[in-house]
């Protein structure tokens, strides 16, 4: 392959190629595919991570793509965070365009003086001169009983950094899409990935798109009630939407899939015609995400049509429990957005 | 500048009682207003030296403005303040807030007789009585409309007002001016190929407690609203006994020129509608009793002496609030507006002679029970079986072809508590009504 041919274009089509076959993929079928995407159309894109070679990944999501590119593409680092996001975040900033894999989101807190103090600052600190074009994947959240360590929806930490992207797919066709975008980014993008979504399954085009980082998807479109959702919180506000269609609440669910920069717009116009909102999401309730997007609805001129105070469903306030029920219980379900956003109609908050 | 009637928002002083430098007493005479109705005096609040009188005779003064101000003995008179440039209810500064801001000290008393203190909520952060709990897109929408948010029963958490109260409060905004029909003043809204619906309020109410069902009853028909005698807008009339009651509204019913009509009539206003059923049957197409009067001595009398004894927000609440079932359907902000209808003494002194006259010593003394054993067009009765005010069981008086509906956890207001329930009944009458037209034109 000649490195001329393979560099992708700047401008990227942000839609499939009209008539490329759409197929069913699992989330992380869909992943897969756009790395071995990237790994073909540009050879400056490297995988690193623990175990992504010939084990094929924590969550076999690399799978066989080290027999595909060989091991100088598709790299096992050595089991330490901070090596290995310093490794990535080095190969960044010399020219290289690493997709740099955590086994669980959790052991980022290894990594953090890499991911924070070095590639969200080098760009602004040098005056412009480099740029980190480093991918950053994080299997994270909890429903898989895999207790503390292994479940934190810690998102929200990387949303607070300036100079970080932070996108969190919700479908087989978005965790594609961002993820080349992410690769055609200059800066560093952080990618959360649910781990209860890798299974799930979606239609998925074939060939190179992009979903542009910073756009929120309504995925539902509703009269009465805004239901702000992310990763896995998306399916379920969207089962419970179809729940609230029965009792005659027409609820409009709206994807953010990028938590930084938020789409206020989208936002900002949903709130505005419904007049309600209810922000649902996996982390913990406090300092959450879903404290970002309604104060950012109370200071935008969508406050002036809000008709019922703006209500989050988050997590528990307590680390991920072991007990399956218990951890069922820390993080909001179907039934919770339900009867969250029925009290929010209804007038009873 | 007190507010005496709901739709004021300006007052003209016609004169002066006193002049600069008249020392008054708590009661006295300050000066007379010019409303729709009537003049009137405004009394003074307290005792002093009146001084800085503002508002000459002749001129509009908005609601809330100081007009003049007294001076306790021994005060020192300073240079006149400004008048609050707001339109406001009551002085928006607190005690203390005034010398600062170089108006006068505190020891002034605002001739606004309406000032209300705070009043303690239940639970939550207090609600100010001059700013109602309302959701940013009521608020919004009464600012567009220039609706008065102090006026709105909220629907929603702790009296809460929400777009949709504002929108349904609208409905009687557009309805045309009042009329005199006769002896007695009624409102129009609406209109239509239906039967026109008239509706009676009780003891020391108004029209405006019909505005919950109103929004709520079917298309179509005409809804007309009466104002019962020194209520309202209603002027005041002697009354010595129930009959002369009921042949004013009798009276007034024939100068409104009535065809047929559905009549609705609460407490008080349930013992008119029956009396007029009974002499005026044919042109009634029905009847609906909600907790009428006269069906039996027992009641409350506290409650109602209360009602038409309470001169200002605090010795009214705890009356409104005996009527409903949940006392917290009677929000501060419900009790200020219904405190505001009542503001003008003549008003509150003809209630009180109308109660010593129809309710002598906390008895009903005035008996209906015959009038509903001859009832002859379709009649629902509802009472709510949480009434303090009239034992519901006076219900059971009734004769077999009179519908019953006890509703639970309601009390003496239904239109106030569940005012889906009072229009879904109101409306099955004139279903029955129309079917019956139906019929008889096929036949």
């Amino acid at each position: 392959m000649s490195a001329a041919a393979a560099v992708a274009p700047a401008t990227a089509s942000t839609t499939p190629i009209t008539g490329a076959v759409v197929r069913d993929l699992s989330y992380a079928e869909a992943i897969r595919e756009a790395m071995a995407i990237a790994l073909e159309r540009d050879p400056r894109v490297v995988l690193m991570g623990e175990d992504i070679g010939v084990y094929g990944g924590a969550f076999q999501v690399t799978g066989d793509l080290v027999h595909r590119f060989g091991p100088d593409r598709v790299m096992d680092t050595p089991i330490s965070e901070l090596g290995g996001a310093g490794v990535a975040v080095g190969a960044a900033l010399t020219g290289l365009r690493p997709i740099f894999e955590f086994q669980f989101s959790d052991f980022a807190t290894l990594a953090m003086e890499q991911i924070v103090n070095q590639a969200a600052k080098l760009r602004f600190m040098l005056g412009g001169a480099v740029s980190v074009p480093v991918v950053m994947r994080f299997p994270a959240g909890s429903g898989t009983g895999a207790a503390a360590q292994h479940s934190q929806s810690l998102e929200a930490w990387f949303g607070h950094v300036p100079g970080l992207k932070v996108v969190q797919p919700a479908t087989p066709h978005d965790a594609k899409g961002l993820l080349l975008a992410a690769v055609h980014d200059p800066d560093p993008v952080m990618i959360f990935e649910h781990k209860l979504l890798y299974k799930t399954k979606g239609p998925v085009p074939e060939g190179h798109y992009t979903v542009p980082i910073g756009e929120a998807a309504v995925c539902r479109p509703g009269r009465d009630v805004t239901v702000v959702a992310s990763a896995v919180m998306v399916p379920r506000a969207l089962d419970a939407a179809t729940q609230l269609a029965a009792d005659g609440i027409d609820a409009e669910v709206i994807d953010l899939r990028t938590i930084r920069p938020l789409d206020r717009e989208t936002l900002i116009a949903s709130v505005a015609k419904t007049t309600r909102l209810v922000c649902v999401y996996e982390g913990v309730k406090t300092l959450g995400v879903g404290a970002e997007v309604s104060a950012l609805i109370a200071e935008s001129e969508a406050f002036d049509y809000l008709d019922a105070p703006i209500v989050r469903v988050g997590g528990a306030e307590v680390p991920i429990p072991y007990s399956p029920e218990l951890e069922k219980a820390a993080v909001p379900q179907t039934a919770d957005i339900a009867a969250a956003v029925r009290r929010v109609v209804r007038g009873a908050v | 500048m007190p507010k005496v009637d709901m739709d004021m928002a300006t007052g003209r002083i016609t004169s002066w009682s006193v002049a600069e430098g008249t020392r008054v007493k708590a009661g006295d005479p300050l000066f007379v207003i010019e409303t729709d109705k009537a003049a009137m005096d405004v009394d003074s609040p307290a005792d002093g030296v009146v001084h800085h009188i503002h508002a000459e005779a002749g001129t509009d003064v908005p609601i809330g403005q100081p007009v003049a101000w007294i001076y306790v003995d021994g005060e020192t008179v300073g240079p006149p303040p400004n008048p609050s440039p707001s339109g406001r209810g009551w002085p928006r500064e607190r005690p203390g807030e005034r010398g600062a801001a170089g108006a006068p000290s505190e020891q002034h008393t605002s001739l606004n007789t309406l000032t209300p203190p705070p009043l303690p909520e239940a639970e939550g952060l207090a609600a100010p009585a001059d700013r109602p709990r309302a959701t940013p897109h009521a608020r919004r929408l009464a600012r567009e409309r220039g609706v008065d948010l102090r006026l709105i029963l909220g629907s929603g958490p702790r009296g809460r007002i929400a777009r949709a109260d504002v929108e349904a409060y609208q409905t009687p905004a557009v309805t045309a001016a009042p009329e005199m029909a006769g002896p007695l003043v009624l409102h129009r809204s609406g209109g239509g190929p239906g039967t026109p619906v008239l509706l009676l309020h009780g003891f020391a109410a108004d029209s405006h407690v019909w505005a919950r069902v109103v929004p709520l009853l079917p298309c179509g028909h005409a809804v007309i609203k009466l104002d019962l005698p020194g209520h309202g807008r209603s002027p005041a009339r002697s009354v010595g006994s129930f009959r002369d009651l009921a042949r004013l509204v009798v009276a007034a019913f024939d100068r409104a020129g009535f065809d047929r009509v559905h009549v609705v009539g609460h407490s008080l206003g349930g013992g008119l509608a029956l009396a007029l059923a009974d002499v005026r049957a044919r042109r009634l197409a029905s009847l609906t009793l909600i907790a009428p009067a006269g069906l039996g001595p027992e009641m409350d009398g506290d409650a109602l002496f209360g009602l038409a004894r309470a001169s200002r927000a605090e010795s009214l609440a705890p009356w409104l609030r005996r009527l409903v079932a949940d006392p917290g359907l009677v929000t501060d902000g419900f009790v200020h507006a219904a405190m505001l209808a009542r503001a003008d003494p003549s008003l509150r002194t003809a209630q009180q002679a109308l109660a010593d006259c129809l309710f002598a010593d906390g008895v009903q003394c005035f008996d209906l029970q015959a009038a509903l054993q001859r009832v002859a067009v379709p009649t629902k009765l509802l009472w709510g079986r949480a009434d303090r005010v009239f034992p519901w069981r006076q219900a059971l008086h009734a004769p077999g072809r009179v519908a019953l509906h006890l509703l639970d956890d309601i009390g003496h207001v239904p239109h106030l508590e569940a005012p889906d329930i009072v229009a879904a009944l109101i409306a099955d009458l004139a279903t029955l009504d129309q079917a019956r037209a139906d019929t008889k034109r096929a036949a």
